[in-house]
């Protein structure tokens, strides 16, 4: 499997919490970004893909002239003939039906929608310029327009939030037809305004552990798989790219700050977007050297991510050779004992209890 | 022989010793002025903590303004009680010392008892107050201590300052005039005292020697007394600001010989060096081997470095022979060894060697002293590791190590002071007060408790006037009980304690605390508890943690993930597992730590 991921660093207004590469406002760039990322596609000319995946920032900045020919220009240069999914994101104020209709025409198979939570006073505290509203409006359009596949993004531990507050959010996105729903626990990052001025209603560790377990309870209970730490999904609407990065799959990123995996080597373009524009074909690449052992154990921390899938021995065995994987053998043993890993066969998973302490278990199977 | 004068300079801490030391080597012409700051004082960690741990010496030629030409032998004393035997050995080494007293402090308990080894040394004291370029100089105040406290005429007192070298001529000359040259004939059979000795990694171990009669050169076949060992005589010399070889040293004369000594426990301060073929030339009085106060348990954090811990240990005690170690075990710490110090100055200074110049990783536990443990069945046990005491039915007493503490304080700070002392199980011996401003308080106090935090404590009580100084006293029965430490249900033999049995809970309780505050949460509860025997005194339990996940791991930006999760890996390396749990490096030694 190879992915393909496309960034879009542009945003109406950062949103608190936010570290991603994003700039808000200078939405006027959005068509010689366009431009640029297709310099860039032309470089990797003749790359197949399986899946596709537009983010950010805010794809929905995109307006139908841009969508289309970045799409077109996609098509063009990439052979996308055995295309499985492809997805874009949206935030609920800018994704309107045109957008939709756009997307589909363009052969989007499956909508991101950064709804976070849909109580406006939770909204409104981590800066987001949606409301709850808009967000169930923009799902309904979705799913109406065509999209059989809408996933929702909700983050747990917002300032003010509450069990109650959660369970509403989580019953109302699960009803509205959703068919995937990522669940991010908040961190607060450095640099970002909730790093600077913490809000004093954030909730601490134990309560986001709380408030994940909620999640997580409530959403079992809607028909939802628990397939990823911080991933649900109806039977077979898992994300397939995401899916990519967790088994070590390869991936081509495209644009300021995006990551490439590809023939066992980890680089990041570190251009800014004035840097990109200028001249998308020499950007800084940043390479990260992992070792032949280490870069099994990377996988392995990637796969223990999967809850239900686990993490196959054999399959690393094969891939990488047995010399490489014998000491992450011996380390995922210890996690076992430990009761942070179940062993069944040759195929390790996070034990229940231990996916919201999944880092103990994660810095032990790293190199 | 008549131009020889060996003279040593005591003095409380920071009286300004090395500085003295400094600017004596700079008028004498040996150094060009402040070519190199406190030229005696070369380990770096010396200089950090403004401490001399190694006596060194240096031979000094001077030429009078009278004329006369004479070699001065400065020897340089440790500062510190820990060291009082190595002291009292340089002090041997002399006819003469110089008593210096910083003017801004006045006398301290230090200054006592360099002093009085002084005096029994039978030197002659040469009474010096220093600093008197200072605003808060009080010479007349000091003139009257130095006579009311150690019965010195005024009239010898000589005032300099140390740092512009103003009365420092004035001192050399003192000196020449007023100590004694050495007697003792060089065509008599060789007597030398070894005062001192460093490791030379190609030339063994390399005594300093004080002659007292007979000579000493190249060629000749010594033995050390206290072992009937032989060795031959490959150079002889003198400390100048190196080694310089000499054709041979004279009674009287102070240097060093190479001998190939490989075996750094062979060489030992207080021993007497004499010819082989004639053994029965008397040693010189007052030879002990020195024996550690404080043990403690040192261990590699991981548990596989314990090989080249020792290998590290080996090579230690080459630089330092004072330290004693043998291997030991703890069944929570694995393999390690059971270090013995002077002190617990000695002790840090090693700890802290060990980590910096021999790069180990390491885990010190609780420094401990030697018990007495007299069993029902009558035997005596000498124990050094809490965790090494008999059950306690076994048990018909335990007796434990006694100091003689010496605490000269201001008037207005004796009351808390002497709080201070009783709280630490103390028993006052006397109280004097040579003037109307300072008492000299004399207390019979555990050498435990001087061992956690008496001397930091009794800073802070006298807002850092008091001064100490002690003296072993021996033991004395006392009401002690051993606590241990369960941390999970396990016992941790490491953290053991021995208190009194009044004050267990309370200090189980601070202990279990500390802990409580330095021990991680984990991915299960953690019970803490302390008891004694199979009693419980004290309890509290880590929740387990919560959360600790990675939630976002996508976009494929992996290597940021990853980098974070090593940083995490990092930080637990310096952890040691006991059981299933982490323990930090700081929790071995909070008992030392806790108010109570």
């Amino acid at each position: 499997m190879t992915g393909l991921y496309i960034h879009i660093p542009f945003c109406r207004s950062k949103c608190y919490y936010c570290d991603f590469y994003s700039l808000a406002g200078n939405t006027e760039l959005l068509g010689s970004y366009v431009d640029a990322l297709l310099k860039e596609v032309q470089i990797h000319s003749g790359m197949a893909f399986d899946t596709l995946y537009i983010g950010g920032g805010t794809p929905s900045l995109l307006d139908v002239a841009g969508l289309e020919k970045l799409a077109e220009g996609l098509h063009q240069h990439f052979d996308l003939s055995g295309l499985r999914e492809a997805t874009i994101e949206a935030n609920p104020e800018s994704a309107c039906p045109a957008f939709m209709q756009a997307a589909l025409k363009c052969g989007f198979n499956r909508l991101s929608l950064g709804a976070q939570s849909l109580n406006d006073g939770e909204l409104a505290k981590a800066g987001r310029i949606h409301t709850s509203a808009q967000a169930l409006e923009a799902v309904k359009t979705a799913i109406k327009s065509g999209f059989s596949n809408v996933s929702t993004d909700v983050i747990i531990g917002l300032p003010g939030q509450t069990e109650v507050s959660l369970e509403d959010t989580i019953n109302r996105l699960a009803e509205s037809g959703v068919s995937h729903l990522s669940a991010y626990c908040l961190s607060v990052e450095e640099g970002t305004p909730f790093a600077c001025r913490p809000p004093r209603d954030l909730p601490d560790d134990d309560r986001q552990a709380d408030l994940y377990t909620k999640a997580c309870g409530l959403l079992k209970g809607h028909g939802f798989i628990h397939y990823e730490i911080s991933n649900f999904a109806l039977p077979g609407k898992e994300s397939l790219h995401n899916l990519n990065y967790w088994k070590g799959g390869e991936y081509l990123g495209l644009g300021p700050f995006s990551a490439s995996y590809l023939d066992g080597r980890r680089v990041k373009n570190i251009a800014t977007l004035q840097e990109y524009l200028d001249n998308p074909l020499s950007c800084r690449l940043e390479e990260d050297s992992v070792s032949a052992t280490a870069r099994p154990a990377e996988e392995a921390m990637l796969r223990l991510r999967l809850l239900e899938e686990g993490l196959d021995l054999r399959l690393l065995e094969r891939k990488y050779g047995m010399d490489n994987v014998c000491g992450l053998e011996t380390r995922l043993e210890e996690l076992a004992v430990r009761k942070l890993l179940v062993r069944q066969d040759n195929s390790y998973r996070l034990a229940s209890d231990a996916v919201l302490i999944a880092n103990q278990a994660f810095a032990q199977v790293i190199e | 022989m008549n131009n020889i004068r060996n003279f040593c300079i005591i003095a409380h801490i920071d009286h300004g010793k090395s500085t003295l030391a400094d600017r004596i080597l700079e008028i004498t012409g040996l150094i060009r002025k402040a070519s190199m700051e406190q030229m005696l004082d070369s380990m770096d960690l010396e200089r950090e903590r403004g401490i001399t741990i190694k006596a060194k010496s240096v031979r000094i030629p001077y030429r009078s303004p009278s004329g006369a030409e004479y070699v001065l032998n400065l020897i340089d004393t440790p500062g510190h009680v820990d060291f009082n035997y190595e002291v009292s050995r340089s002090l041997n080494a002399c006819e003469g010392a110089v008593l210096l007293v910083d003017a801004t402090q006045g006398v301290e308990a230090q200054t006592i008892a360099n002093a009085n080894l002084a005096l029994d040394a039978g030197l002659k004291i040469i009474p010096v107050i220093n600093k008197i370029d200072l605003p808060g100089a009080m010479i007349d105040d000091c003139s009257l201590q130095l006579y009311s406290m150690l019965g010195l005429p005024i009239e010898d007192m000589l005032h300099v300052s140390a740092k512009d070298g103003t009365g420092v001529p004035g001192l050399l000359e003192a000196i020449v005039d007023r100590i004694p040259p050495p007697v003792g004939e060089a065509s008599g059979l060789l007597r030398c005292l070894i005062f001192d000795s460093f490791y030379d990694s190609y030339r063994g171990v390399i005594p300093h020697l004080r002659v007292f009669t007979g000579e000493i050169k190249p060629g000749d076949r010594i033995m050390l007394k206290s072992t009937q060992k032989d060795f031959d005589v490959e150079e002889v010399g003198y400390f100048s600001l190196g080694l310089a070889q000499s054709g041979s040293l004279k009674a009287g004369e102070v240097g060093y010989a190479v001998a190939l000594i490989r075996d750094a426990g062979e060489i030992r301060v207080g021993d007497t060096v004499v010819a082989a073929d004639h053994p029965e030339v008397e040693a010189i009085p007052g030879f002990r081997l020195s024996q550690p106060m404080v043990y403690c348990g040192v261990y590699p954090i991981i548990t596989s470095d314990y090989a080249k811990l020792g290998t590290a240990l080996e090579k230690f005690k080459l630089n330092d022979s004072s330290v004693t170690f043998e291997k030991e075990s703890s069944a929570a710490l694995g393999w390690g060894y059971r270090m013995g110090f002077l002190g617990l100055l000695h002790m840090e200074i090693a700890l802290e060697r060990l980590k910096r110049e021999y790069e180990q990783e390491i885990i010190a536990t609780m420094p401990s002293v030697v018990y007495k443990v007299v069993s029902k069945n009558g035997d005596v046990l000498m124990l050094d590791n809490p965790s090494k005491f008999p059950p306690e039915g076994q048990i018909d007493h335990i007796e434990e190590p006694m100091i003689r503490a010496r605490i000269i304080v201001p008037a207005g700070f004796v009351g808390p002071c002497m709080e201070l002392a009783e709280a630490k199980r103390g028993t006052l011996a006397s109280m004097e007060h040579p003037d109307d401003r300072r008492a000299i308080l004399s207390y019979d106090l555990p050498l435990a408790e001087m061992i956690t935090d008496f001397y930091d404590r009794l800073k802070s009580v006298s807002r850092g006037y008091a001064s100490m100084d002690y003296e072993m006293s021996g033991y004395r029965a006392a009401d002690l009980v051993k606590v241990d430490i369960l941390v999970n249900n396990g016992q941790v033999d490491a953290l053991s304690y021995i208190a009194p049995r009044d004050r267990a809970a309370v200090k189980g309780k601070a202990l279990i605390y500390r802990l409580s505050k330095v021990i991680a949460r984990h991915q299960f509860k953690i019970p803490l508890q302390a008891a004694i025997g199979s009693q419980i005194i004290a309890r509290a339990d880590i929740y387990p943690m919560r959360k600790d996940v990675l939630a976002k791991c996508y976009g494929g930006d992996i290597t940021r993930k990853r980098k974070l999760l090593e940083k995490q890996k990092e930080g637990k390396k310096k952890m040691k597992m006991v059981g299933f749990v982490e323990v930090p490096q700081e929790a071995f030694l909070s008992l030392m730590k806790i108010e109570e």
